[in-house]
């Protein structure tokens, strides 16, 4: 999508090849930001609206990237913005995908439903109630978010 | 080194001589910084995720009371518009076409941003009315502290804006305010990526 700045190319012509890439990368992100709306007001299973809003979001960072920041494989470039961010998403991902693996898996041993009886959960509830009336935390909440 | 070889990116280009080599590592050192604030924003994305639950909710108001989708769509497409004007001051530069457009695009970036920060600034004064105070509940201190942190970032984004104007009109564009104007590039660019992500993950996943 970039090409080297060489000095050969004629100046008019790099130009409106960069209008071009600015305005390719604009109309994927429009198209794929109006998909990512368009399938949370659709009829479509909640796991199929998920799963196309995050398709949809990577698809245009990565549209973003190229397009707008210009990151990229190819070309002669000495800077090397490209393997930074993708060292720094390798370092991310490690980290919020541990967090939220650590956090989830926790919640689901500390909070599972039906074990009333259980005295780690009895104890939550009387610590978190705070001295008043006992009332089983869970089950005044709703579970589901939908 | 050869000219050749210098980033094809967001660049300023050979006729641009030691500004365009100069943008070489400045440049890269403000990815560095910019790559540690992606860090921050991905871990305040991972700490929403799991506060997305019942107990993180703890009995307050949901994402289905506090959300408004209208006003997250046009957000999204204010910043994105934004964004993307940004290319008129790169190529403003790059190509040399004068003080006069380089300022005007800028201001149309400025203006792109503040009204996103309009329409974000007012979510937030609704939700707050709605009960969806930040020390209600775990997923409401996640929610303000990343979406607000990103309010943040354009609000700054907009005084750089206006910094930069202000010194293309004392000094003109020279070597020094290039470089900066490609760093701000990155920065405004970047602002539009980080909100992909919270239109996305934040808002859009947890009314699906």
């Amino acid at each position: 999508m970039t090409k080297p700045n060489t000095g050969h190319i004629n100046p008019q012509e790099s130009a409106a090849s960069e209008i071009k890439s600015y305005a390719t990368g604009f109309v994927i992100s429009l198209i794929l930001t109006v998909g990512a709306f368009a399938a949370l007001l659709s009829d479509l299973p909640n796991t199929w609206k998920v799963v196309v809003i995050c398709t949809a979001a990577l698809l245009q960072i990565v549209t973003h990237m190229r397009n707008f920041l210009h990151l990229s494989f190819s070309g002669n470039q000495s800077r090397e913005d490209l393997l930074l961010v993708l060292f720094s998403a390798s370092l991310l991902a490690i980290m919020a995908g541990g967090t939220w693996y650590i956090m989830s898996d926790l919640s689901g041993r500390m909070h599972q439903t039906g074990e009333s009886g259980s005295s780690s959960h009895r104890a939550l509830a009387a610590y978190s109630n705070n001295g008043k009336p006992q009332q089983v935390w869970l089950s005044n909440v709703p579970l589901s978010r939908n | 080194m050869s000219e050749n070889s210098l980033y094809p990116g967001l660049n300023l280009g050979d006729k641009h001589g030691d500004a365009h080599v100069q943008a070489e590592s400045t440049v890269f050192g403000f990815w560095v910084f910019l790559m540690s604030d992606l860090i921050i924003f991905g871990i305040l994305f991972a700490g929403y995720a799991s506060y997305l639950d019942p107990i993180g909710l703890a009995g307050g108001p949901g994402p289905k009371e506090l959300f408004d989708i209208n006003s997250v769509a046009i957000q999204t497409v204010l910043l994105l518009v934004g964004g993307v004007a940004y290319a008129g001051v790169s190529l403003t530069v790059k190509y040399g076409h004068g003080r006069g457009n380089l300022v005007a695009w800028l201001l149309v970036c400025a203006a792109f941003g503040a009204g996103f920060l309009f329409f974000e600034v007012r979510d937030f004064i609704s939700q707050a009315g709605k009960g969806g105070t930040p020390q209600v509940s775990g997923w409401l201190s996640s929610y303000w502290t990343l979406v607000g942190l990103h309010g943040i970032h354009v609000f700054c984004g907009i005084l750089w804006i206006f910094a930069m104007i202000g010194q293309v009109a004392t000094r003109g564009i020279d070597d020094v305010v290039k470089v900066r104007l490609s760093m701000l590039g990155v920065f405004w660019h970047f602002l539009d990526l980080i909100w992909v992500g919270i239109f996305s993950f934040v808002f859009l996943v947890p009314l699906a």
